[in-house]
């Protein structure tokens, strides 16, 4: 089972030159990768393009036994006709709403979760949405900035739960904090500045799985190769 | 939002008296051309009963023709949301016909159907049907991504769930163009009567037209206008009420 990407390449419809091109990577195992970038260089695009939302690019996406992907993103609501927990019991399968409310308790939602969608700060929402996604059945799960305005410890305690829950899963978190990528991801596709060739590299990053469970030099190595490659 | 309407209304109606009382002694016109407001009052008198009972019996029919108005331009225009060759189909359909005047057929449906209550009900429902229809093909057409994004991705769309998201989602819209087509309605009920039908106050009007007495015209419009306000104010009430129940807000 693996991920496999080979020289895409991508324009919007009447852009002169291609948002990315030659972008070839591979996610051989799963857990956590991510995108890493600055914002504008094609994170989301590459994203929607392997969920399948996108269909006209060039190149070769091999996602082998990943037969279902999904992408999420930080400005998806939920509907407002009725309360949160309503709304995930029914989008989740009855045989998963143990799992379903262990994450809530982890993820800090349990004094809002009867709340309407819109009543909740954006941190929350974006933890809610997450939760939905998670409960699907799909073996990639893409997570746009899905936790972003959430505070730095409660977004560190999510990730490392959601890599124990779902060892089997992949999962690529795209983010702007190079602290957070370089520290819980395994393979990091940093897009380099507009005119670098070749356009994409892929760097290792630290892949913490528990709390501590990293080493302080293999972090810098890493924040440094990132640097290196952005 | 009953009182303000009729605030509303009473404000303009007096401004327009006023109006036309500072043209009669200005020009020091008749009262034949404009009665005087003792004339006003006294015909008030003689005609409010006929006249309220004449607006009543519009009313009725405006109403009717609304409400199936609005429900063929829901069904229509959900069945048109779609970018199908059927959606396309309706949406052209339903632009060119707008613009085509329906008072203008009016007279056909007279040929056709007599004076009678279904003629003037298929003209106040035409007559509001499509730009109540436009408004519900272009809500209904426009994605709201934020949301139907998971149930697409998660294959739980369906028809009905896009239904009540994009309706959810433009209440407050298809509120205002429901109670405005109210206006609508009412106008073309009217219309359809003073071409042609045996009732209602679009008749009475008419009659009173070949009398020249405007003081009846005056009293018509006053009621008219009175019962178009509150109507509009109770629809915008409903609308209130099926949002607070919806949103809890």
């Amino acid at each position: 089972m693996s991920l496999a990407v080979d020289t895409l390449a991508f324009a919007y419809p009447g852009a002169d030159v291609p948002l990315f091109s030659g972008v070839s990577f591979r996610l051989a195992e799963p857990g956590f990768h991510s995108f890493f970038g600055p914002s504008g260089v094609g994170k989301t695009t590459l994203a929607r393009i392997i969920a399948g939302d996108i269909a006209a690019f060039s190149g070769e996406i091999d996602a082998g036994d990943l037969a279902r992907s999904l992408y999420s993103h930080n400005k998806e609501r939920l509907p407002g006709w009725s309360g949160v927990a309503r709304h995930l019991e029914r989008v989740v399968t009855p045989a998963l709403h143990g799992r379903m409310a262990e994450l809530i308790a982890i993820f800090g939602l349990g004094e809002c979760i009867d709340s309407r969608f819109d009543q909740l700060s954006m941190g929350q929402q974006n933890r809610v949405n997450l939760i939905r996604y998670l409960l699907q059945d799909c073996d990639l799960l893409i997570m746009d900035e899905s936790l972003a305005n959430v505070d730095e410890r409660t977004r560190e305690r999510i990730i490392l739960a959601i890599k124990a829950m779902f060892p089997q899963r992949y999962f690529i978190y795209i983010s702007h904090n190079v602290v957070e990528v370089a520290k819980f991801c395994q393979d990091i596709l940093v897009f380099r500045g507009r005119g670098k060739q070749p356009q994409t590299a892929l760097v290792r990053g630290c892949d913490m799985r528990r709390e501590g469970d990293f080493s302080r030099a293999a972090l810098d190595a890493t924040l440094l190769e990132i640097m290196n490659a952005a | 939002m009953l009182p303000r309407r009729v605030l509303q209304f009473l404000i303009i109606y007096c401004l327009f008296l006023g109006l036309l009382l500072a043209l009669k002694y200005g020009l020091a016109l008749s009262d034949y051309v404009i009665p005087a407001p003792s004339g006003i009052y006294q015909t008030l008198l003689a005609e409010y009963r006929n006249y309220s009972l004449a607006t009543l019996n519009t009313m009725a029919v405006a109403v009717i023709g609304q409400i199936l108005a609005v429900l063929m331009a829901l069904g229509i225009g959900i069945a048109g949301r779609q970018s199908t060759w059927l959606g396309s189909f309706i949406k052209v359909a339903a632009y060119n016909f707008q613009a085509y005047p329906i008072v203008a057929l009016a007279p056909i449906l007279f040929i056709l159907l007599g004076d009678g209550f279904l003629t003037r009900l298929l003209i106040a429902a035409m007559i509001c049907y499509f730009p109540v229809l436009l408004s519900v093909l272009g809500i209904m057409s426009k994605p709201i991504d934020d949301i139907e994004h998971f149930y697409r991705a998660t294959g739980r769309m369906r028809w009905q769930l896009e239904v009540k998201i994009r309706t959810f989602e433009n209440l407050g819209q298809l509120t205002t163009v429901i109670a405005g087509s109210a206006t609508l309605a009412m106008a073309g009920t009217i219309v359809g009567e003073f071409i042609a039908a045996n009732a209602g106050i679009g008749y009475s009007i008419r009659i009173a037209l070949y009398q020249s007495d405007l003081g009846k015209i005056l009293i018509a419009l006053f009621l008219i206008g009175i019962t178009i306000a509150i109507y509009q104010a109770l629809l915008e009430s409903l609308g209130l009420v099926v949002k607070r129940a919806w949103t809890g807000r």
